[in-house]
């Protein structure tokens, strides 16, 4: 049995941290040249670097030190590690994320070095989602090292070397550095290399130490590897070798041990990360969520229009979008300065989304038949000769980027007379304020219903006549409902006094109000919060300024309330739409409020409390212990009333952090504390802080009975983080029906999250979907016009799948690296 | 134990083959005039391109039926399940050749089939799931059954049942026979708590379990040895040896072993052994009723723990339902079972050869353990090993060695072993640089059921039916993707509290299971609606499990996903029925399913 030290020479870079990315680019340069002159210099030295992103960049700015880099890769003297673009953030990434850092990174280091990554690496990210098993093997990596969180954060996890399990089954073996990932200096190195040679004695298998100046970058110093090299062989030490994480992985292989396992996620290490800095996490979860969208809309052009598909641009974006999720910068935690190039690169790739949405839908749109004879040409002819509106219905078309069917309500720009669908059937619609003050005031809301990854026409007949009413009704009540809620507010406080789950006729409101904005005091911690996982004290609770109701009509109803806490307001929109699951909340924010957080509360009460939050194609049930928690598009509290079980779930467009201290859900908004903070001594300064000035952001409530997992929750979030759109139209022939569907799964417990073309070029399509339920086993299939045909698959709890049909619609399975790595 | 899952009768596809001019063939089939399907609204995936489609017709109520190049679906909108709204039959199972003509409806459910090979007649029977393991058991008898034991036989024709060849035998006839043996018992259990004792059906199927029972039981006794050894097999002197193993021709006193090359590698080439220890009549029936005497028999050693796993099982199911109303046999089975007991816990926890070495398989010690070649193999082997001690102390009532060894292994670590099996599995996959699914010993499947659903059921200790719920369940991970009744049905009575079966998948696999087990390959290859998932070296699955008769056939030994066209026997094979009659009938036994009526 090898009971090796294995020294990884290494040298952690953050490329933007208490620096902006330009500086942490030059530092790569740096670094890397000095980790070439290393290998030089000493011919056993091995070193490791993970990031494709850093390749990139030397690729690009210094093509002659990257053909040294190749040499020293292809003689395995440099190691990269980790198949991803950077060490992201572990816990806020979506799924497609995490696929797409596999698939571009993965990709890179194969066509320029011939290799790929079988070692996950991420050494400073600040917690591990339980999926990461499946992320990381279906990127095309077996094993997994990381750090945090340490032994004296969460103890329960198997110290040093553990088989870790995700819930589809998959495994990775995983390292966890026990005592950083950088020693430096004889001192520092003594003192890790004692450390890890005890532990060999007590676990009977090698270890590695990680040693090298990082952060900043720097790497190993010839110091460093000079005194390792004098101490290979070290009286009372295990012997010592140059080494990577591949080859240590290698050695533990062959061996025969008796490893533990572990089946959940790796939690917690900087519990404030997932709600400081509002801004990145809204960048991300909009770039997110406009690529996915936009591609799949791109790919289903390029097929029903025969477009040129636009995989180049949309791997640009996603590479912004996969950079920008380094765990430095999407937790929030780096300097204030570098969020302006966080937006400058998420604009970018937010744009590439929009232009391409854009063209796709139009494409596609400009194909549809929306000619009716007799009618359109002279209602044509009238515009083009003297530019009146006939007053005609107008066509417009909705587009639907989900696997499954949406039914909700959609906004035009313009009041309207009636709407009728494709069919000719009437269409519920109200006419709403617009956020424009001239002309009319009105924008027309219709509730559209479109078929999975399809479109809808509808026919808009314009109402010139429509005018917003000029005052507001004082005398109104603060009550509204539709077939599944009934809500209530609070004269008084603006908080919901009622709230009725129609399905099962449980009011969660009955014992305490609901939706109270909740003002903690956060000075006591730093930007990440460390040591520190609870967020419970409370300031004070935000105080009522105003209630109306802004709207009632056929389609929705919209109470609007404003709150403020000393200097900082809070408006929240709450709308209830017919036909609708979830009851939406626009929010704007005026903060002031210095070291605090936001909180919404919902303390329904009741017993057996169990809370349920969304992670990467999946969820977890975590205690209601009162941690702050990290969670992707919705966090759900669920618990016995009166006999029966009965639920809440709180979706938000943006944000990723929530708390459940026993039977109450509060989803945290905003965390306004100092940028890049790590307890500093805080000297006298004029300090910016993470949330303060204007914050817009939505969140919704959903209720439902028995388990979360059961509910609708993931469709609802889905589409409350990923509208519908609406595109005007206007009178032409075409060769598409005015509603069609080009994708859809028969499985409610499946979500579609990628449809794009294969990267090869070959014009494949890619399928990616995941199982969202937590059913253990599942057959469907897939259809589609796209490919003439489907096909069917099984798929397990949580489980991702991958699939790839070509031209003569053979279909094959494949993994994040779309085939083209075997 | 919930409600049980009713079967109801089906449409089973029962096909048979006709040259194109067969008086049988009607003239319809014939003279009709092929007319392209309009396919492109079909609602589900299509197992050929829609272009592929040549002709088609309507069949009784909504179903439509389908003819491709690459064979026949049958469409049809009103199935209560998923997976028979789309069927799709191929060659050659279905079909001569995959190129269809034509195609016309029968008077039933049932088509016609023109393809270039000839006609072939589809006939959808109305069957209960009853009826299917009577005819598959028939279908057993008539042509796989050898001296009482039932694994599979050679055609000397491909698909010709009329070809059979009169011997064989199966490397695994004790494990196979076992198998087969307990789904009688389960079989005759069921029947007689059903139907009363004297029932003219459970008299039959009394007989048939002892049958079974008893010519598997010989493989106990038939080496002749006394020291407890089991015989693989065995073979008459008009049945040739092959060069397949090691074989001891009994000459009176002694076996000597016959040149084989591995008996050449072991160097024990007329190596003589004991063989005169008396084989009890009652087994011996087998051959000596065939006109054999004992010096005609030549028997097959290097025994695996495969074979010695199921015979413990087969021991424990026999002396409950055999053995307690049948003193005399019942105390066969108790020697059987002390016998090879003492002979494992002498030689080491190992089975071992007249050279003096362990078999190549069957070794349950920590050495072996501790070897590369054991370290993974070993929670599998240890829940073996304490199974047999368990089953032993049950069946015969004696404590002593028995006892002391059981809890000397589990004070050596045994117990802690078995729930490690997928820890070490997935290790040494990684060493091998290869994907789990890649690795899987498909065979060791059945040993982990048995091993455990053994020790789950014996096991009182809380503590220890803990560890042996948790071995069991470190198997689940490749066993469910199968939902194999005949895994799933001892699974869920090994954790009642924890594990219940899925009415929809267990339907399907009864439902779709074929009424043959004649080997006649299917054409996957030609599927488009089924994605192929190569795993590591050029090794392919399916990304959904197919139905049983759209699938090649096996035994409870291969990768069911496993994409490819040939049956797991070779073209020229039948099967033996276990792996039907065993999981369906210890299904009825213990109430995971019933037969309900249309």
């Amino acid at each position: 049995m090898s009971k090796t030290i294995k020294l990884i020479g290494n040298a952690h870079l953050d490329p933007i941290w208490l620096w902006r990315w330009q500086e942490g680019c030059a530092e790569v340069m740096q670094t890397f040249r000095s980790a070439l002159d290393r290998l030089n210099e000493y011919n056993d030295f091995v070193f490791t670097c993970s990031s494709a992103a850093y390749y990139e960049w030397v690729e690009q700015i210094d093509p002659q030190m990257f053909e040294e880099i190749k040499v020293m890769v292809k003689k395995g003297r440099w190691v990269p590690v980790n198949g991803w673009w950077v060490q992201p953030d572990c816990n806020m990434p979506s799924g497609e994320s995490f696929a797409r850092q596999a698939l571009y990174s993965q990709l890179y280091y194969y066509e320029k070095f011939g290799i790929t990554c079988n070692i996950g690496y991420n050494v400073d990210s600040f917690g591990h989602n339980a999926m990461m098993p499946q992320l990381l093997t279906k990127g095309g990596m077996h094993s997994y090292v990381m750090h945090r969180p340490g032994m004296h954060e969460n103890s329960e996890i198997p110290e040093n070397l553990f088989w870790w399990d995700s819930p589809d089954g998959s495994r990775v073996l995983t390292f966890r550095i026990p005592d950083g990932y950088g020693a430096h200096g004889k001192e520092s190195i003594d003192r890790k290399l004692e450390d890890i040679n005890r532990r060999i004695e007590e676990t009977g298998h090698g270890m590695m130490m990680f040693y090298g100046v990082g952060n900043h970058g720097g790497g190993p110093t010839k110091g460093d590897i000079e005194y390792l090299k004098a101490n290979l062989e070290r009286e009372g030490f295990n012997d010592m070798e140059f080494s990577s994480p591949e080859d240590y992985f290698d050695d533990i292989y062959n061996d025969f041990l008796n490893i533990p396992s572990w089946a959940d996620e790796l939690q917690h290490h900087a519990s404030g990360c997932y709600s400081a800095t509002s801004l990145v996490k809204a960048l991300n979860r909009k770039a997110e969520n406009a690529l996915g969208a936009a591609e799949k809309w791109d790919t289903i052009s390029s097929v029903v229009t025969g477009s040129k598909p636009s995989t180049e641009r949309f791997k640009a974006a996603w590479k912004k979008v996969c950079f920008n999720q380094f765990h430095d910068i999407l937790c929030g935690c780096s300097i204030m300065e570098s969020y302006e190039d966080v937006k400058e690169s998420q604009g970018f790739a937010m744009n590439i989304a929009s232009e391409e949405y854009n063209n796709a839908v139009l494409r596609i749109a400009r194909k549809i038949d929306t000619w009716i004879e007799g009618v359109s040409e002279p209602v044509l002819e009238t515009r083009h000769y003297t530019g009146a509106d006939s007053g005609f219905p107008r066509p417009v078309v909705v587009f639907n980027p989900h696997s499954y069917e949406a039914e909700m309500p959609v906004r035009m720009y313009h009041p309207s007379r009636s709407v009728t669908d494709s069919e000719g059937n009437e269409v519920t619609f109200q006419n709403v304020r617009s956020s424009r003050t001239n002309d009319d005031h009105l924008d027309t809301l219709f509730l559209a219903k479109v078929p999975a990854f399809g479109y809808n026409t509808y026919w808009l007949e314009p109402d010139h006549e429509a005018c917003a009413p000029k005052v507001i009704d004082l005398e109104a009540d603060f009550f509204m409902e539709n077939s599944f809620m009934a809500v209530e507010f609070d004269k008084e406080t603006g908080f919901i006094k009622k709230l009725v789950d129609k399905q099962t006729g449980e009011d969660l409101a009955s014992d305490n109000f609901l939706a109270i904005p909740t003002v903690i005091d956060d000075e006591e911690t730093d930007t990440w919060a460390h040591n520190v996982f609870k967020f419970h004290k409370v300031k004070g609770l935000m105080e009522l300024v105003s209630i109306e109701r802004v709207e009632s009509g056929a389609l929705r109803s919209v109470i609007r309330t404003k709150h403020k806490f000393n200097d900082s307001y809070l408006t929240q929109e709450f709308i209830l739409a017919k036909g609708q699951k979830t009851l939406r909340v626009d929010c704007k924010a005026m903060w002031q409020e210095k070291f605090t957080m936001l909180k919404f509360a919902f303390p329904v009460g009741g017993a057996e409390e169990i809370s349920t939050y969304e992670i990467p194609c999946g969820f977890i049930k975590r205690p209601c212990d009162g941690d702050e928690e990290p969670a992707l598009n919705w966090a759900d509290l669920t618990v016995t009333r009166n006999g029966k079980r009965q639920g809440i779930s709180i979706m938000s467009d943006s944000k990723y952090s929530y708390d459940c201290p026993g039977a109450e859900l509060r989803l945290t908004a905003l965390r306004n504390v100092i940028f890049a903070d790590h307890y500093s001594d805080r000297p006298a300064a004029d300090f910016n802080f993470t949330d303060e000035g204007l914050n817009r952001f939505s969140y919704g409530i959903y209720l439902h009975g028995g388990e979360a997992e059961k509910s609708d929750i993931v469709k609802e979030a889905h589409l409350f983080n990923n509208s519908i759109v609406a595109v005007p139209e206007s009178y032409h022939k075409g060769t598409l029906p005015q509603k069609d569907s080009f994708l859809y799964t028969n499985l409610d417990n499946v979500c579609i999250t990628a449809l794009k073309r294969c990267e090869d070029g070959s014009g494949d399509l890619i399928v990616r979907l995941y199982e969202t339920k937590g059913i253990e086993d599942s057959k469907g299939y897939v259809m589609s016009k796209m490919f003439d045909n489907g096909f069917w698959f099984d798929i397990k709890k949580h489980e991702i799948k991958t699939f790839r049909i070509d031209r003569e619609t053979n279909v094959r399975e494949i993994n994040f690296l779309e085939g083209i790595v075997k | 134990m919930p409600e049980a899952i009713k079967l109801y009768p089906q449409l089973t596809r029962v096909v048979s083959h006709f040259k194109k001019y067969d008086i049988e063939v009607p003239k319809a089939l014939l003279s009709t005039k092929a007319q392209k399907p309009d396919l492109s609204e079909f609602p589900y995936p299509l197992p050929q391109r829609k272009k592929d489609y040549t002709c088609f017709c309507k069949g009784k109520g909504n179903v439509m039926w389908y003819g491709s190049n690459g064979g026949v679906t049958r469409f049809d909108p009103d199935a209560q399940s998923l997976t028979d709204v789309v069927m799709h039959f191929s060659a050659h199972r279905d079909l001569l050749d995959n190129n269809v003509s034509a195609i016309v409806p029968d008077d039933e459910n049932g088509v016609w089939v023109l393809t270039d090979n000839g006609a072939t007649h589809i006939a959808m029977v109305l069957m209960s799931m009853e009826e299917k393991a009577e005819r598959l058991l028939e279908e057993s008898h008539k042509y796989v059954a050898r001296h009482g034991m039932y694994s599979q036989k050679r055609l000397s024709e491909a698909g010709n049942l009329k070809s059979i060849l009169p011997y064989g035998h199966s490397d695994n006839d004790g494990s196979f026979s076992s198998a087969h043996a307990m789904g009688e018992i389960f079989r005759y259990a069921t029947l007689k708590r059903e139907l009363g004792d004297y029932h003219e059906d459970t008299l039959k199927a009394r007989e048939s379990a002892f049958r079974s029972s008893e010519a598997n039981l010989l493989l106990m006794f038939i080496a002749g040895r006394g020291d407890g050894f089991v015989a693989r097999t065995y073979l008459t002197k008009d049945e040739p040896v092959p060069d397949d193993g090691l074989f001891y021709k009994k000459n009176g006193a002694t076996a000597v072993c016959l040149n084989t090359t591995d008996a050449r590698n072991k160097n024990i080439v007329g190596l003589e052994v004991k063989a005169d220890a008396p084989i009890p009549d009652r087994l011996r029936k087998f051959y000596a009723d065939e006109g054999y005497e004992d010096t005609d028999i030549t028997y097959k050693g290097d025994t695996s723990s495969d074979e010695i796993t199921h015979h413990y099982m087969h021991l424990l199911v026999a002396h409950e339902f055999l053995g307690r109303e049948d003193p005399e046999y019942d105390e066969l089975l108790r020697t059987a079972a002390i016998n090879t007991t003492k002979h494992i816990i002498r030689n080491n926890f190992a089975l071992r050869e007249a050279s003096g070495e362990y078999t190549t398989w069957a070794k349950w010690n920590l050495e072996y353990f501790n070897t590369p070649g054991g370290w993974a193999d070993a929670c599998l082997n240890a829940g073996q090993m304490l199974m047999y001690l368990k089953v032993t102390m049950h069946i015969t009532g004696e404590q002593g060695i028995f006892k002391e060894t059981y809890d000397e292994l589990v004070e050596k670590g045994y117990a802690d072993l078995t729930y490690k099996h997928q820890d070490r599995f997935h290790h040494v996959s990684l060493q091998g640089g290869v994907e789990d699914r890649v690795e899987i010993m498909y065979g060791d499947h059945m040993l982990a059921v048995l091993a455990f659903w053994g020790l789950c059921t014996l096991e009182k200790d809380e503590e220890l039916l803990d560890k042996y719920r948790r071995a069991f369940r470190s198997w689940r991970y490749s066993l469910a993707p199968e939902y194999n009744p005949g895994y799933d049905f001892p699974y869920f009575l090994s954790d009642p509290e924890n594990a219940k079966p899925d009415p929809e998948k267990v339907r399907a696999w009864f439902y779709r299971f074929n009424v043959s087990r004649l080997a006649a390959k299917v054409s996957l290859d030609k599927r488009r609606d089924i994605p192929k998932k190569e795993l590591m070296g050029g090794y392919y699955e399916t990304s959904a499990l197919l139905p049983n008769d759209e699938r090649f056939i096996a035994k409870y030994d291969r990768n069911p996903l496993e994409f490819k066209n040939e049956d797991s026997g070779g073209a020229s094979c039948v099967e033996g029925c276990y792996p039907y009659t065993f999981g369906y009938w210890l299904g009825r036994y213990f109430n995971f399913i019933e037969e309900g009526e249309n």
